[in-house]
């Protein structure tokens, strides 16, 4: 009790960007509590994208500044080179998903309202739309911003659920389809909450054998505590289930189908996009900086879960009938290879940086063609909603040639084709892993690549040569917002494909510095 | 006291809670099952903070931050459970059957499901 | 043990102020029958007749109580402050008024959206 404590200090500077995200969340709530219904939309619009554009430039501004060499916030916090990159990619994914938030009536009109109640049919007819997920995006995407920069596990678990909660929330309130929309945010919810619980007591487990809950002082603590070797490995056991089930790897990636299936489809871009770049910078972070020292542990482990990961979502992915379930399993199978280069990690500091820089390039290209390619997802629409199964989707081809060669070629990204971006972030995280004298793996990530390029180009055949269904879908004209969406989308997987070398440059550069420990 | 003791007890709390998680079919059982396992944790913690002595009480600290967490967590969760339980009059977790490998992935429709009030609007979406 | 004297004296005089409030109630106080009066004490809001069968409440409550806890357990971070408020300075107390700012807006946002009207 009667220890001294200096007062805390904050560099506000270095962890502006997340100030600003989390500002205008709470602007956004403001503006949902005293702006009048019809305004409400307008407003939360230009706030939203401002901010994220906002956050965006000051991550720039860092980077220009120089970036830090100690972590800001008394040490809870690391901005450092592969930080501010991971930061930078979550904006733009997330500026780029809120346009496909915005652009049309996804979301329910009064979310505890019974689907062809009276109340429901009230609130359509008013025009009401749960203007709540603007706010609710800012919040998940200050967490996915916090995730990744968490330098203590009290951090990271309170960034894990700021980032978790609101889209439990956002997955439940598809406009169509809702029951099984709800359904999937029950189970998303309860799944989540479980693997957070798995996260808390690994920590706690940690916490008890290093006596810090801070990731520089476990990593310390590794060499010079002992007798305790049993709280090490549960709670390094626990912790990493929890982060391997935000990635979605394999013994713990039932939730990811089923929930990206069932959220609205502009959700489950910011998910597939955002989430997944957060979460593998915190796992990347967790193993790297706190348990680095330990790799010959894990190593093996991650070996296992990653060669699982990529069979798992390779394999399942043929027999899905779902376009959304399809490509739930493809990011799983993508996990999977991000798994490779976190593999990669561990042994020299060039090493090191070359898998880091690799894992971020992969993500970048990843992110871009995922968030494209639900943005597709939303243009194709049946009477009743989007049209999901992939025998809607024959044909497709013959009847909008434009939109069927975009996704085409998304998916040809995805099989990690030549002259997209997939090739390329697959090519250096192979490369990488080979360096690090993982080559049995990137030969299983070969065979994986070449079955999952087999069920993307049974798409792209299904679409291009089957005749179209008499009652087929009709493709909506797309509004400016998705428009824009696909546009990007289509440009940084050719930009990434045909001129990896900026953004490849830029990799190195953030993996130079390594993370801050 | 031995730190074992408290040790000891917080994973069993855990391993109950687990269980319950994984046994059970109500979703607000479900819900008390996890609360069980956070609470577990936060044993943990303060037993940890006591025995390490801990100038900074950083197991404290987390502790509170646990509680807080959860409480949000719950709220969240019981508004999602109360959600359901208005569209299917029912919040048994094994008869949420739509989004599986077996269910909407198919040709067919879901399995049968208790009709709730107003569902057919929301079956007309399905093709 | 002298010590203790002033604390005795605090409650002694505490217990007879008590006393003697309600004791020389009856006597003084003036007599006006109200109906309310007779009726259940529920935070001073008309009682809600029991729902049949017993023991299930609306649902009405649980918004009610959900938000009591939320609310509730926020406060919780006030503690830690309190114990190291004077160490921490203007800095912990500035962070704290940033705290409490928002949780005035979630407040903000429960109260426009009638999420504290009881019906």
């Amino acid at each position: 009790m009667n220890g001294t404590i200096q007062a805390p200090t904050l560099e506000y500077a270095q962890l502006a960007p997340m100030l600003v995200v989390f500002g205008a969340a709470i602007v956004g709530v403001l503006v949902e509590a005293f702006a009048p219904r019809y305004l409400r939309s307008a407003i939360h619009v230009p706030i939203t994208l401002l901010s994220l554009a906002g956050a965006f430039a000051l991550t720039i501004w860092q980077v220009v500044k120089g970036v830090p060499t100690k972590p800001a916030a008394m040490g809870a916090v690391a901005v450092d080179g592969p930080s501010l990159f991971i930061w930078g990619t979550i904006l733009v994914l997330a500026f780029v998903s809120v346009l496909l938030i915005n652009d049309e009536d996804h979301f329910v009109a009064a979310a505890a309202a019974v689907p062809g109640s009276a109340e429901e049919e009230q609130a359509l007819h008013e025009g009401a739309g749960h203007t709540e997920v603007y706010p609710l995006a800012l919040f998940a995407v200050g967490g996915m911003l916090l995730f990744p920069a968490s330098n203590d596990l009290l951090v990271m678990f309170v960034a894990l659920e700021v980032m978790s909660l609101p889209l439990y929330l956002l997955c439940g309130l598809a406009r169509r389809r809702r029951l099984l929309s709800q359904e999937a945010a029950v189970k998303y919810f309860l799944l989540g909450a479980f693997s957070s619980a798995f996260f808390l007591y690994g920590t706690a487990l940690l916490y008890g054998y290093a006596g810090s809950i801070d990731l520089a002082k476990i990593s310390a603590a590794l060499g010079v505590v002992g007798g305790q070797e049993t709280l090490l490995y549960i709670g390094v056991a626990m912790l990493g289930v929890g982060l391997l089930f935000k990635i979605g790897a394999a013994p713990f990636q039932a939730w990811k189908p089923d929930v990206y299936q069932g959220a609205p489809t502009p959700i489950t871009a910011l998910m597939a996009s955002g989430t997944l770049v957060a979460a593998f910078g915190a796992l990347l972070r967790v193993f790297w900086v706190a348990l680095g020292g330990l790799d010959w542990n894990w190593s093996p482990v991650l070996w296992a879960v990653a060669i699982l990961t990529m069979v798992v979502g390779a394999i399942l992915a043929i027999t899905q009938t779902d376009i959304k379930r399809m490509l739930a399993y493809s990011s799983i199978a993508h996990g999977g290879f991000l798994l490779v280069g976190v593999v990669a990690t561990g042994a020299a500091a060039g090493q090191n940086s070359k898998a880091l820089s690799a894992i971020l390039f992969y993500l970048v290209a990843y992110g871009f063609t995922t968030v494209g390619a639900f943005a597709v997802v939303t243009m194709v629409r049946d009477a009743g909603g989007e049209a999901w199964h992939l025998s809607r989707w024959a044909g497709l081809g013959k009847r909008s040639p434009l939109l069927a060669g975009i996704f085409a070629f998304f998916l040809l990204a995805f099989a990690g084709i030549p002259l997209t971006s997939g090739f390329f972030g697959k090519y250096a995280v192979f490369q990488a892993a080979v360096a690090g004298g993982a080559t049995p793996l990137v030969i299983v990530g070969v065979v994986a690549s070449a079955v999952a390029a087999f069920f993307y180009v049974r798409v792209i055949v299904l679409m291009f040569f089957s005749d179209p269904a008499a009652d087929g879908p009709s493709v909506v004209l797309p509004s400016r917002g998705t428009a824009a969406v696909v546009g990007v989308a289509v440009l940084a997987t050719v930009f990434l494909g045909v001129f990896p070398q900026p953004v490849l440059h830029l990799a190195q550069n953030a993996a130079q510095s390594l993370f801050i420990r | 006291m031995h730190i074992v003791y408290p040790v000891v007890v917080s994973a069993l709390l855990f391993s109950i809670g687990v269980y319950g998680v994984l046994a059970r079919r109500n979703a607000i059982l479900v819900l008390m099952s996890v609360e069980l396992m956070l609470n577990a944790v936060n044993l943990n913690l303060v037993a940890f903070d006591v025995w390490l002595r801990d100038r900074l009480h950083g197991g404290q600290v987390l502790t509170l931050f646990v509680i807080v967490i959860a409480a949000a967590e719950i709220g969240l969760g019981l508004a999602i459970v109360l959600a359901v339980y208005r569209n299917r009059q029912s919040i048994d977790v094994d008869r949420l059957r739509d989004l599986s490998e077996t269910g909407a992935s198919e040709e067919a429709g879901p399995p049968e499901e208790p009709v709730g009030v107003g569902e057919d609007a929301d079956r007309e979406a399905r093709p | 043990m002298e010590l203790y004297v002033p604390i005795l004296v605090l409650a002694v005089l505490a217990a007879g102020f008590a006393v003697f409030s309600v004791g020389i109630a009856p006597f003084t106080g003036p007599k006006r029958w109200n109906r309310a009066k007779l009726d259940a004490y529920e935070c001073g809001i008309e009682p809600t007749p029991q729902p049949v069968g017993g023991g299930r409440f609306p649902l009405k409550y649980m918004i009610t109580a959900m938000l009591f806890i939320v609310f509730d357990i926020e406060i919780i971070f006030l503690y830690p402050w309190a114990v190291a408020f004077d160490r921490l300075g203007v800095f912990g107390l500035v962070e704290m008024v940033l705290f409490i700012v928002t949780v005035l807006v979630a407040y903000a946002y429960v109260w426009r959206r009638r999420g504290l009207d009881w019906d």
